[in-house]
């Protein structure tokens, strides 16, 4: 692999992180009857799991710098309601679904994409210390994307997406890592300055989605205990999983 | 806090933790002065009131975990494992004392027993906050002041909540304001035997952060959210959360 220009494989580790999101849609080929209590559940798993992948951004956010970090949360509150406000006034369609359930399922989709900017920017900063652990990082990664895969599984299955299809959005959305990865590899400096408002923007989009849409409409439909047990469990294991890595 | 610093050595640990949780409680009565001059608030800011108690809690909890992980002693598994016992102290708890299904904001609502149930629920959610505060105390007697005050700030919203019910069955101001502080006493109670207990015992640092980790974000979770979504708007409920949220985090991270 020596010929190969190190920008380039940056890239193909990129890829092959995003490829392992799909991952995430594997579970959802052993559920079979999708009631709107599994509905709740898979709402309360995936908010669990951006609030816990969202304790890590948020860290390594405050790490480069606190003002930056919630600037850049603040910046992603409103990407968010603007995003809403905009697909208020369309009327959207997502594979089968349209109204509501499709608005949810493309903001889920759009937060996901949007937050792997910053993450690939995270990759190639990391690579540019050095490629001697490159593949550690790639792995580290790699395993890292797969509750996020399944945190937009859990939203697109229940509401009548394929699993093939969760898999190919889940994907989708990790696609900026390899992209995002090879200037940010080749420019570190320039880069580093970035990191804690593109961290903050993150973190900032995926907690405001949690509360706004998808921890509502699981209490709506799901029972309370079940709901907050699932949500802390989930956040807790999410949490558990990224020291451990 | 620098302008603290040369007071430590002088005043007693445990002292200082009775003094700011006893201070906390009682700032916890400043939570019926939007009720001076009304008989009731509307449902709405009962919803916003306790969403903001829920991001200050979740912010809390974002914090302490932060501080254990980072702190000398970091272990991963008693964290977990404390965490685990803190979600599931609340879900016992609740089971226990019959309260799983009750809802703490009812206006409407003429039970005779409602309104010491809400009483209660309301003093073991701030038995959890105690543990909180204590163990922030143990990672570091500033922090814990931190803590406190981020705790103390909270509580004021907690008993507006509080005293809007207990005004709807009866009680006068003054009346809903002393149990509101009262309530808190048990934050006063857990801060300081935890405090004492774990400086005794450092062992137990990790499993009462997660403990503390756990529970704070349960409650939150299982008392808070779920009635606020029901009496006001989602997208209001959500920036209520997410503000109080990091502003916690942003402090904590301005001071440190």
């Amino acid at each position: 692999m020596s010929e190969l220009h190190p920008a380039l494989l940056v890239f193909l580790y990129g890829l092959a992180t995003a490829l392992a999101t799909g991952l995430g849609a594997l579970p959802f080929a052993f559920v079979q009857n999708i009631s709107p209590r599994v509905v709740a559940s898979a709402n309360a798993i995936a908010s669990g799991l951006m609030l816990g992948a969202c304790f890590g951004l948020v860290a390594e956010g405050t790490n480069h710098g606190a003002w930056q970090t919630i600037a850049g949360a603040n910046i992603g509150v409103l990407f968010i309601l603007a995003t809403q406000r905009f697909l208020h006034g369309h009327d959207v369609e997502f594979g089968v679904a349209r109204g509501a359930g499709a608005r949810q399922m493309l903001l889920m989709v759009v937060v996901m994409t949007v937050h792997s900017f910053s993450e690939g920017v995270a990759v190639g900063a990391s690579f540019g210390g050095g490629m001697s652990l490159a593949a550690i990082i790639t792995i580290a990664i790699a395993v890292h994307n797969v509750p996020e895969g399944l945190a937009i599984s859990a939203v697109l299955r229940p509401r009548g997406v394929s699993v093939a299809g969760c898999a190919g959005w889940s994907i989708f959305s990790s696609l900026p890592q390899p992209i995002m990865a090879v200037p940010a590899f080749l420019f570190v400096e320039a880069f580093r300055p970035a990191l804690p408002y593109g961290v903050g923007f993150a973190a900032g989009a995926m907690v405001f989605l949690v509360f706004v849409e998808l921890l509502p409409e699981a209490f709506e439909q799901g029972r309370r205990h079940t709901v907050a047990l699932l949500v802390s469990l989930t956040l807790v294991g999410m949490v558990l999983f990224q020291q451990l890595l | 806090m620098p302008f603290l610093s040369d007071g430590f050595d002088r005043i007693d640990p445990v002292l200082w933790v009775l003094g700011c949780t006893s201070l906390a409680a009682l700032f916890a009565a400043l939570g019926v002065l939007p009720l001076i001059g009304r008989e009731k608030i509307p449902r709405r800011w009962m919803g916003w009131a306790n969403a903001m108690a829920g991001g200050m809690m979740l912010g809390s909890a974002y914090v302490i975990a932060q501080a254990g992980l980072s702190g000398a002693g970091r272990e991963v598994l008693p964290g977990t494992l404390g965490a685990l016992a803190g979600i599931g102290f609340i879900y016992w708890t609740h089971r226990a004392s019959g309260t799983d299904e009750i809802e703490l904001n009812r206006l409407n609502e003429d039970r005779p027993d409602y309104g010491y149930q809400v009483l209660l629920v309301n003093t073991l959610h701030s038995a959890s906050e105690g543990v909180a505060i204590g163990v922030a105390m143990v990672i570091d007697l500033r922090f814990g002041a931190f803590m406190a005050l981020a705790m103390a700030i909270h509580n004021a919203p907690e008993v507006t909540v509080l005293a809007a019910v207990l005004r709807s069955r009866g009680a006068q101001l003054s009346w809903a304001a002393a149990l509101g502080v009262m309530t808190n006493i048990s934050q006063v109670l857990f801060a300081v035997v935890v405090y004492a207990v774990v400086s005794a015992a450092p062992a137990m640092l990790p499993l009462v952060i997660g403990f503390a980790v756990g529970a704070l974000m349960h409650l939150v979770l299982v008392e808070l959210l779920p009635e606020s979504y029901k009496v006001a708007g989602h997208t209001s409920i959500a920036l209520s959360v997410s503000a109080a949220m990091g502003i916690v985090v942003l402090l904590e991270g301005v001071a440190a």
